[in-house]
């Protein structure tokens, strides 16, 4: 009955998952129920307001004629062929390379594995204009590489650039998705294969790659929706390719046309909220068909090197291109003209912690500090409630809160400038003042807040609902049986024993929180500064050197951040437990 | 190690728990239904029981037959679809569980697994908000009882399965329930320990009197715990009985084939006679058996033999040939130590005789044939029919 603390290691007497039972009975529990309210309260204000407003804004008159201009202007018709071909690029490349890593990592010997496990989740940590300046420095059309290397003059700029920065940035997701798979994979099926005559080559063809089919297939959902919604990375390296998230953004911040805005951000979310729907589809079907229990051995590693050797160097080679990416990003910031004029410097720094960067630092670490834990702890709400209270509802809710990943940055963004501008009116009494813009309270913190609380809860939310699904029914029962009302089994029973979760979910809600830029671009006001929005505006003024000591700085503090956190839950936590 | 509620020296009361009031739990019309489609038949179908004061009651049944759809409602973990629970004359139906004053010891005991045994125990009295110095009274006295006092401070994961068994009655004992419920708490511990675990908490519910309702589909548990056996099947109770009641005078074909091993042999009802006993024909003989209310002059029955209630002899049957009236046919020979088990083919159909005590010497051989003798007054005449 040992007390699991990571979810996916054995469970043990006590957390074994009992035949489920709804717990029909406590629906009456009043603390229950109000915190129900409370959530669904929360909610509307987080996404139903922002995501409401925006319908209405596209399909206002504006917005009708985006969507009618759409087909009789060519050049709108070009944004959107555009968007979708950087799509298509994107999850084709990124799940190739994701699934080159996975394979690798799983199937072939080499030595180090975990160095390689590191370096193919690097892009997770860093914000994503890094890359996209970084290639500039070294691909652009003064790159270090490209001109002064090789001297050859390329244009960086454009569908390229973009398919490679993404690729660079996403592939972690494919990666990890695919390696969850092959190592899932039961491997009596390769030995089966083989003693019925089969080539290794063979087995990869007709075993390997059909089982893999709807991993790959959902990884190439997963980044081309990540492809298509990215705003940073085309802003800075986009040129002349135009896509939707760009186009919004100028409709918004250079046309103030916000109803164009809503307009085009509607064409994102639609694909968006398609692959939301079909990976949930997927994930739902899997839980009932494919987890038969633990493989039943280990596969034996891949020695022949007709495999081994093609593998391992396109994933070196890659892991170099990676490695010289963000070796230029820590770099860049000490040099004085990064590329061109690599002179040793202290000036970005002392620029980014003497000027307005500071401020920004302080900014966004305590809007990151505040948003981080309330989101934690509205995912571990939300996953108990769809877990252990609530029956018909508990799909509607878990769909409300995973909708923060689903919906794209730049959409959220807009839509929140559309719904906290002005105040919140319901049948003309307003019941809100304007949360955003430098008017707002707190000089529209208070929305950016609201952004990052969004975008980061849907990580905690899937971690403790998968932490708690490992935890018996029973054990709430328990509680209730001796007495205690449903908030209080939260507080005493269920939060204690998923505090493992809860530490990944702020841990990963902290990094989303304040590496996140797309939806910030449309409400910071003057008054508050946000690192990454700061960023862009050092790269837009061409000012590099600044926007790598910038990037530094952000990583050293989110890093600082999940270090600090995970030191503290596992304090707090672990006392109890290692008395005995 | 277990022995401490047999030889204990501490009295309940040192512990603080003697003054539970045992309470009378009434079921009246109880009704489950899991779907609104009529054509799914329900959970639990109008079930009603009266529980006396301080009474075991064990609901028995197969998975499925609705046993711990009750015990989940009695205890407040599902709704009622229809019909009553009264506790001391109160209706609780609509009371939320942690309301109620039922404490539930788990198949899966539900330790709380970052807790250590004492907080384990005093959970519930925390939250009752008594004085700390009363709990720790209390937690002492039940720990004391259960024999635990030493590993008070081990977490649960540390405690073997028996010791964690305690830990889970300790923690609902402490509450002084009014009723305390067992949802199958034997299933998960060895063969050998769950004899033991039987044994006391028989003692323990005895001495502290408390009303008990346990639910099981291990016969033998029902058979020496309970005061009174609820046999269920399908949503509806069929009997509730003493165990030597339900063993010796099953209501139905299904209770007499769930409890104990059961033979039934094709019967003729040939007369009543007022005293509760038939004569029926059977093993080419007119046998006075006791009957069950139900049973027609004229009808076939089925005569209930338990496989101890057979006796076989050798003699003169040796020299027939065919397996005719109370001459039946060894099909099978199974040897136990304590008992050799045999299935003999008759006229009424196949039967297991049980012969107790065995010498080798004396087993018969296979195909050999032996007569068959019914203990008439250890039988039971029932309607044939499901």
């Amino acid at each position: 009955m040992a007390l699991t603390l990571d979810p996916t290691s054995t469970p043990t007497q006590a957390l074994t998952p009992a035949p489920r039972r709804r717990t029909r009975g406590t629906r009456r529990d009043p603390s229950v129920m109000i915190i129900v309210a409370i959530i669904v309260v929360v909610l509307v204000l987080l996404l139903g307001l922002p995501m409401s407003k925006l319908v209405m804004a596209a399909f206002s008159a504006e917005g009708i004629a985006v969507f009618t201009g759409m087909f009789t202007n060519p050049a709108n018709l070009r944004v959107v062929g555009n968007t979708m071909l950087l799509g298509l690029l994107v999850g084709v490349c990124g799940t190739l390379v994701g699934f080159l890593f996975a394979f690798a990592q799983v199937r072939l010997k080499f030595r180090g594995k975990r160095l390689l496990h590191l370096l193919a989740l690097v892009p997770v940590v860093a914000p994503p204009f890094a890359v996209a300046t970084a290639t500039i420095t070294l691909f652009g059309r003064s790159g270090v590489i490209t001109s002064s290397l090789l001297g050859i003059n390329t244009d960086v700029y454009g569908l390229g650039g973009l398919v490679f920065v993404l690729t660079l940035s996403f592939s972690p997701v494919a990666y990890m998705n695919l390696k969850g798979m092959l190592e899932n994979l039961d491997p009596s099926l390769d030995e089966a294969a083989s003693d019925l005559g089969a080539s290794k080559a063979r087995i990869f063809f007709t075993v390997t790659l059909p089982m893999l089919a709807p991993g790959i297939a959902g990884s190439f959902l997963l980044l081309f929706v990540e492809g298509i919604a990215d705003l940073a990375n085309p802003l800075v390296l986009g040129g002349d390719y135009t896509v939707l998230s760009t186009r919004a953004y100028i409709a918004v911040t250079g046309e103030f046309n916000v109803q164009a805005g809503a307009a085009y951000s509607i064409l994102l979310i639609v694909p968006a909220l398609l692959v939301f729907l079909v990976q949930r589809y997927w994930t739902g079907k899997k839980q009932v068909t494919s987890v038969t229990g633990k493989p039943s051995g280990r596969a034996e590693l891949i020695t022949a090197p007709t495999l081994r050797i093609p593998v391992l160097v396109l994933v070196s080679a890659w892991v170099a291109v990676t490695i010289t990416v963000y070796a230029t990003v820590v770099a860049g910031g000490f040099l004085k003209v990064p590329g061109v004029n690599n002179e040793f410097t202290l000036d970005h720094f002392r620029f980014v912690l003497a000027g307005i960067g500071s401020k920004a630092m302080l900014d966004t670490t305590v809007m990151a500090l505040i948003a981080a834990p309330t989101a934690g702890v509205l995912g571990m709400l939300i996953a108990w409630l769809v877990v252990r209270k609530l029956g018909r509802f508990a799909g509607v809710l878990d769909f409300v809160g995973m909708l923060g990943l689903a919906v794209p940055g730049t959409v959220l963004g807009i839509g929140y400038a559309v719904a906290f501008l002005v105040p919140t009116e319901i049948f003309g009494v307003q019941i809100l003042p304007p949360l955003a813009g430098g008017a707002a309270a707190f000089g529209g913190g208070l929305a950016i807040v609201m952004v990052f609380i969004t975008r980061s809860l849907p990580p905690g939310q899937r971690a403790g609902v998968a932490a708690l699904a490992q935890i018996n029914p029973a054990i709430d029962e328990a509680s209730t049986s001796l007495g205690a009302s449903g908030a209080t089994t939260f507080r005493k029973v269920t939060l204690p024993l998923i505090h493992s979760a809860f530490a990944t979910g702020i841990t990963l809600a902290t990094a989303r929180a304040m590496t996140t830029l797309s939806p910030i671009v449309f409400l910071t006001t003057p008054g508050i500064k946000i690192m990454t929005s700061q960023i862009l505006a050092e790269v837009d003024a061409g000012r590099f050197g600044n926007a790598f000591a910038y990037c530094a700085l952000l990583v050293t503090i989110v890093l600082a951040i999940i270090g600090l956190i995970n030191l503290l839950l596992r304090k707090v936590v672990f006392r109890g437990l290692l008395r005995h | 190690m277990v022995s401490s509620v047999t030889d204990t020296t501490i009295p309940a009361a040192a512990a603080g728990i003697s003054d539970i009031d045992a309470a009378r739990l009434t079921l009246r019309g109880v009704s489950k239904r899991y779907s609104a489609d009529p054509t799914v038949a329900a959970a639990v179908e109008s079930i009603d029981l009266d529980i006396e004061p301080g009474e075991f009651v064990t609901l028995l049944g197969p998975s499925g037959c609705g046993k711990t759809s009750t015990l989940r409602m009695i205890a407040g973990f599902e709704t009622l679809t229809e019909g009553a629970i009264n506790l001391d004359g109160v209706d609780i139906s609509a009371t939320p569980p942690n309301r109620r004053p039922m404490s539930m010891v788990f198949q899966s005991y539900a330790l709380f697994p970052h807790l250590s045994v004492r907080d384990n125990v005093s959970y519930g009295l925390k939250l009752k908000k008594i004085s700390a110095s009363r709990i720790a009274e209390d937690v002492d006295g039940i720990l004391a009882i259960m024999n635990l006092s030493g590993l008070a401070d081990r977490a649960p994961h540390q405690l073997s399965g028996g010791q964690q068994q305690r830990v889970a009655l300790a923690r609902a004992l402490v509450m002084r329930p009014k009723v305390l419920l067992f949802d199958e708490p034997l299933s998960n511990l060895d063969a050998k320990l769950r004899v033991q675990m039987r044994h006391e908490i028989r003692l323990l519910q005895r001495r502290l009197g408390i009303t008990s309702i346990f639910v099981t589909h291990d016969q033998d548990e029902a058979m020496t715990m309970s005061d009174r056996i609820v046999v269920m099947s399908k949503g509806r109770i069929e009997q509730v009985g003493a165990p030597s009641e339900v063993y010796r005078r099953p209501a139905s074909m299904f209770v007499a084939d769930f409890i104990g091993r059961a033979n039934f042999l094709d019967a003729e009802v040939e007369a009543i006679h007022g005293d509760g006993t038939a004569t029926a024909a059977v093993l080419g003989d007119s046998l006075r058996v006791p009957a069950h209310p139900d049973v027609v002059v004229g009808d076939t029955a089925q005569l209930l033999v338990r496989p101890e209630s057979v006796h076989l002899s050798t003699g003169a049957a040796e020299k027939s040939e065919r397996a005719t009236g109370d001459v039946g046919r060894v099909l099978n020979t199974v040897f136990y130590g304590s008992t050799v088990e045999y299935e003999i083919e008759t006229d009424s159909g196949n039967l297991i005789a049980s012969v107790s005590d065995p010498v080798a010497a004396d087993v018969l051989d296979l195909q050999s044939v032996a007569h068959v003798r019914v203990e008439s007054d250890r039988a039971w005449l029932l309607p044939d029919r499901e």
